[in-house]
């Protein structure tokens, strides 16, 4: 991550109201000959030289530090988690972080005390499918006084996935199960029917845990399923329901997370290659990567 | 670490709570200048915020805005006579201030008003500049800022830091003050509109001097002027009559100067004589054009005429604090008096009573002489008991009898106007001064402070021998008035129990106190200094300022630029040293580790990122065999002083001490062995 030292600095709107003041001031005192006027208007604006530097610096010694960012569906919200740590030994005040490329409301970091550390997280829309770089990250203040605003950029390398936006009919299509097997077997811990209790084995998801049981003063033990595969689905992207590619990605899209959530063992048939059926999380997340990356 | 989301435009409660009270400190200035309303409803304004802001309320429809607008500004007229003026003008931005108080509630708005009431702060200004007042606007000057950075904080609830800051911002700025202060030109704007004057406080300095006119400033404390003697001659007390205003047409008991000054532009050329003393006076802003300095003044100040009567008139009524220089002499020989002149110096009313003129009558039949008369007229008064009083009772301008034969009681404007016309009426050229008589010294200042409440009045008489020769017929009547000052003659008065005066004994024994008389005496001492130093620094001041200190050149473009490279460098300066001083980038303990880190994968052991310190430490002694001791000891260090909590300064020194040698030892072996 490139983090270039020195910030810039603009003139904040309220720059041309202290302009206008200062200039009113000067004329008072200029033609009314009035020492005490013109002391006025040496003490506003040497204060405001004064804060330029704080202005300038307010943003030196933050180093930025974009985190991984959970994939999400186009036309929902992407949360970039940033820290954002304070090398100087001064508090910072006042920070606003954007994102340049995107619209995105920037968030405000009120304080964040000299050599500690904060997060806070980007929100901003999601668009597109596909891989996108975060691109620069826009440190912004106007902290104290409000006249000037001091800019940093900081650019990352850092990239974000977005899934094809799920859309279309959410009935699951019957004529892409795969004949033959039709038999039942246990899935290990994923499923639909209950199939007892065994062990809990660190490190494992707390999902299925039976916290009713631990409630109850047992040990952890985590719920088996078994579930009856009733034939396991094949998405074919060349049996073309749409015309259009985004909305028949949508529509595999949205028979992936269908698919999912009735735990029936699914594959899909891409031009660019097959994902043979499975189940579960990692399965999951690599067909909605191969469906965003299409192309 | 408080983040927030930023989508709340209104104006957090804490910065307005600041800006309120900015608010109520640019409140003192007005408070004496405009009508009550003005300050009153602003007052309401901000009350009214406070109560409607937690409900939501504000001032939403325009064509209330108007109403509300066109109504503030018909009652200013009505109050002013006149929309034109300081005080007008003043209550206008006033209003509309209370006006946007009402109406704001973005944060936009915060900063509007913020400018807004910077804008009152120069209103402030113009009413008065007084220091209290200077001082006042500073500390609203001040939480001006603090409302600013409060506000800029977000919802930081701390209430020092904002204050912290905005006191280190203006330490900062003080050298950058003085710099513009002292360079920033001082350009008299050739568009110079002249705002209609506010009415300044009453003098006893109008072109009359009539019964009551001096004693209705017996108890005004207000200042005068100011004198220093740079020379350090300075004349006893008793000798310091301050010469002011030279009235000649006599009316009885009421003098006038002459009804046109401009008439009187012909410079006197009189010859000083003795030796002059030298003084710098600082006259406060009265709306007169009359300046004042010791009996009798020679030399005029730039800009101010040598009227005849050896006064000093100043072609501009003196609105603004003016500083200027004079050297009087004790003596002016003046060679004749033009029979004309005579003639119009002998002018009596024809109002004056057959009893008045029986009395100068008896004296001349005594002896003709002026001097006789003089000296009678003085005896007349010592011994017919007259006495001196601060409240003698109201006399009209033609009580002259009722003065001198009936109630026999006044203040020295009586004394003199009686005197004068009675010296008039023996045949006696007379003429009446009004100027002020005395001063309060000011040890730590070293200067004379001299107040209104030191207005006096005496008599010029013309000796064909000698001149002009002053005549003070109160010293006859109160000899210590003249010797002790007004307020000292009063306390003396008062202790014999010969005065009852209003103040409460606490009061006064408070006032004698010796810590209340230094505390008044830095006090003064202090205005003394923002008169002279800062009041008075205008374009001329300026010029022979930056004359002494060597720049000739005080053309305003190039002064502009001097005292914008003087402020740049010191930014620069500022930017710099803060720079320097928070840059941080770790702590000393890290900075040291990761450059012993550094030098030793100069050598070849690169550490890890998951590598612990004393795995690394291991490996790179094992790696390292000449170095080892020194890497375990560096490790050993570095672990104590970055993780127990013994951790002291002689370790990290120890520390760096080692990481210095750990490189440095390779490039000293060759060196050994040559030896």
């Amino acid at each position: 991550m490139k983090q270039p030292r020195m910030s810039r600095i603009y003139p904040a709107s309220s720059l041309a109201g202290l302009l206008f003041v200062s200039i009113a001031i000067w004329y008072a005192a200029a033609t009314q000959g009035n020492a005490a006027a013109y002391l006025l208007l040496f003490v506003l604006t040497a204060v405001f030289f004064v804060s330029i530097p704080h202005t300038l610096l307010n943003l030196v010694g933050l180093k930025v530090r974009a985190e991984s960012v959970k994939p999400t569906f186009a036309g929902s919200e992407v949360s970039l988690p940033v820290e954002i740590v304070n090398q100087s030994t001064v508090a910072r005040h006042a920070i606003k972080l954007s994102l340049l490329s995107c619209k995105g409301r920037p968030v405000r970091i009120n304080h964040v005390p000299a050599g500690q550390a904060t997060r806070v997280t980007l929100r901003f829309a999601a668009f597109k499918r596909g891989q996108h770089q975060i691109g620069t990250l826009c440190l912004e203040c106007v902290y104290p006084l409000g006249f000037l605003r001091a800019v940093r950029s900081v650019t990352t390398r850092q990239q974000y996935l977005v899934y094809p936006r799920p859309a279309g009919d959410p009935n699951l299509p019957l004529e892409c199960a795969s004949p033959g097997e039709n038999k039942l077997q246990t899935d290990l811990g994923e499923g639909d029917d209950f199939a007892g209790v065994r062990p809990y084995i660190l490190g494992e998801s707390q999902r299925h845990i039976d916290w009713k049981a631990v409630a109850r003063g047992q040990e952890l033990m985590t719920k088996q399923f078994s579930t009856e595969t009733r034939g396991s689905l094949r998405f074919d992207f060349a049996a073309a329901r749409f015309s259009d590619i985004e909305d028949q990605l949508s529509q595999l899209t949205l028979w992936v997370i269908e698919a999912e959530r009735a735990r029936r063992a699914y594959g899909l048939l891409l031009p660019t290659g097959e994902i043979p059926p499975s189940l579960g999380q990692a399965h999951f997340h690599r067909c909605l990567r191969a469906l965003a990356l299409f192309r | 670490m408080k983040t927030s989301r930023d989508k709340d435009t209104r104006i957090p409660r804490r910065p307005f709570l600041w800006l309120a009270a900015a608010l109520l400190f640019t409140l003192p200035p007005m408070c004496g200048t405009l009508s009550l309303w003005v300050p009153a409803i602003f007052l309401i304004a901000l009350a009214a915020k406070f109560w409607m802001e937690p409900r939501g309320y504000r001032l939403r429809s325009l064509v209330w805005k108007l109403v509300l607008g066109a109504t503030a500004l018909v009652c200013i007229f009505m109050s002013y006579g006149s929309i034109k003026g300081i005080e007008p003008g003043v209550s206008v931005i006033a209003v509309l201030m209370s006006l946007k108080i009402l109406e704001a509630h973005t944060g936009r708005e915060f900063q509007v008003m913020v400018m807004v009431a910077w804008i009152l702060c120069l209103c402030g200004f113009f009413l008065s500049q007084d220091l209290s007042i200077a001082l006042c606007l500073l500390i609203a000057f001040t939480l001006l800022l603090v409302a600013l950075i409060q506000f800029h904080r977000g919802s930081s609830v701390a209430f020092w830091p904002p204050v912290r800051t905005a006191c280190k911002l203006l330490a900062q700025a003080l050298p950058l003050i003085a710099a513009l202060f002292l360079f920033f030109p001082r350009v008299a704007t050739g568009f110079r509109f002249q705002i209609a004057q506010s009415s300044l406080s009453a003098t006893g300095f109008g072109d009359r001097l009539s019964p009551g006119s001096v004693s209705s400033l017996a108890n005004s404390t207000s200042v005068a002027f100011r004198a220093e003697f740079p020379d350090g001659r300075i004349p006893s007390s008793a000798a310091m009559y301050w010469r002011g205003v030279v009235m000649r047409r006599c009316n009885g008991l009421e003098w006038r100067a002459s009804e046109e000054p401009a008439s009187m532009l012909r410079s006197s050329q009189h010859t000083p004589e003795g030796e002059g003393i030298r003084q710098w006076i600082t006259l406060e802003p009265y709306g007169g054009h009359w300046m004042f300095a010791l009996d009798w003044p020679a030399t005029p100040a730039p800009g101010t005429t040598l009227a005849p009567g050896n006064c000093l008139w100043s072609g501009q009524p003196i609105r603004k604090s003016k500083r200027y220089e004079v050297t009087s002499f004790p003596e002016i020989r003046e060679k004749e008096l033009h029979p004309r002149e005579r003639k119009l110096l002998l002018e009596v009313p024809a109002t004056i009573s057959p009893a008045v003129w029986q009395l100068v009558q008896s004296w001349k039949a005594t002896d003709p002489s002026p001097r006789a008369v003089i000296h009678t007229a003085l005896q007349f008064f010592r011994t017919q008991h007259f006495r001196y009083s601060l409240s003698p009772g109201e006399y009209h301008n033609n009580d002259l009898d009722e003065f001198l034969f009936h109630r026999r009681v006044g203040f020295c404007e009586h004394y003199a106007a009686a005197f004068a016309t009675l010296m008039r009426l023996a045949g006696v050229p007379a003429r009446v001064v009004v100027g002020y008589l005395g001063g309060e010294y000011n040890e730590l200042g070293g200067f004379f402070l001299v107040r209104q409440a030191d207005t006096h009045a005496w008599c010029e008489v013309w000796l064909d021998d000698r001149g002009w020769v002053r005549v003070d017929p109160t010293s006859v009547v109160a000899p210590d008035r003249v010797n002790l000052g007004l307020n000292l003659f009063l306390e003396r008065r008062a202790a014999a129990g010969q005065l009852q005066l209003g103040q409460s004994t606490l009061a006064r024994t408070l006032a004698r106190s010796q810590i209340f008389a230094e505390a008044r005496l830095a006090w003064q001492t202090l205005n003394y200094a923002w008169d002279t130093r800062i009041l008075s620094f205008d374009g001329e001041t300026q010029k022979s300022f930056l004359g002494e200190i060597g720049i000739p050149n005080t053309e305003p473009l190039p002064l502009t630029g001097w005292s914008f490279a003087i402020a740049a460098g010191v930014i620069g300066i500022y930017a710099g040293w803060m720079g320097l001083f928070t840059r941080g980038g770790g702590d000393r303990v890290q900075t040291l580790y990761r450059k012993f880190c550094r030098k030793a994968a100069g050598l070849g052991a690169h550490r890890e990122p998951s590598e612990g310190p004393s795995d690394f430490a291991n490996r790179a002694a094992r790696l390292l065999p000449n170095e080892s001791d020194r890497i375990r000891r560096i490790s050993n260090a570095y672990i104590t002083v970055r993780y127990s909590a013994a951790a002291t300064s002689v370790a990290i020194e120890e520390l760096a001490r080692e990481v210095e040698l750990f490189a440095k030892k390779r490039r000293l072996r060759p060196l050994k062995l040559k030896i």
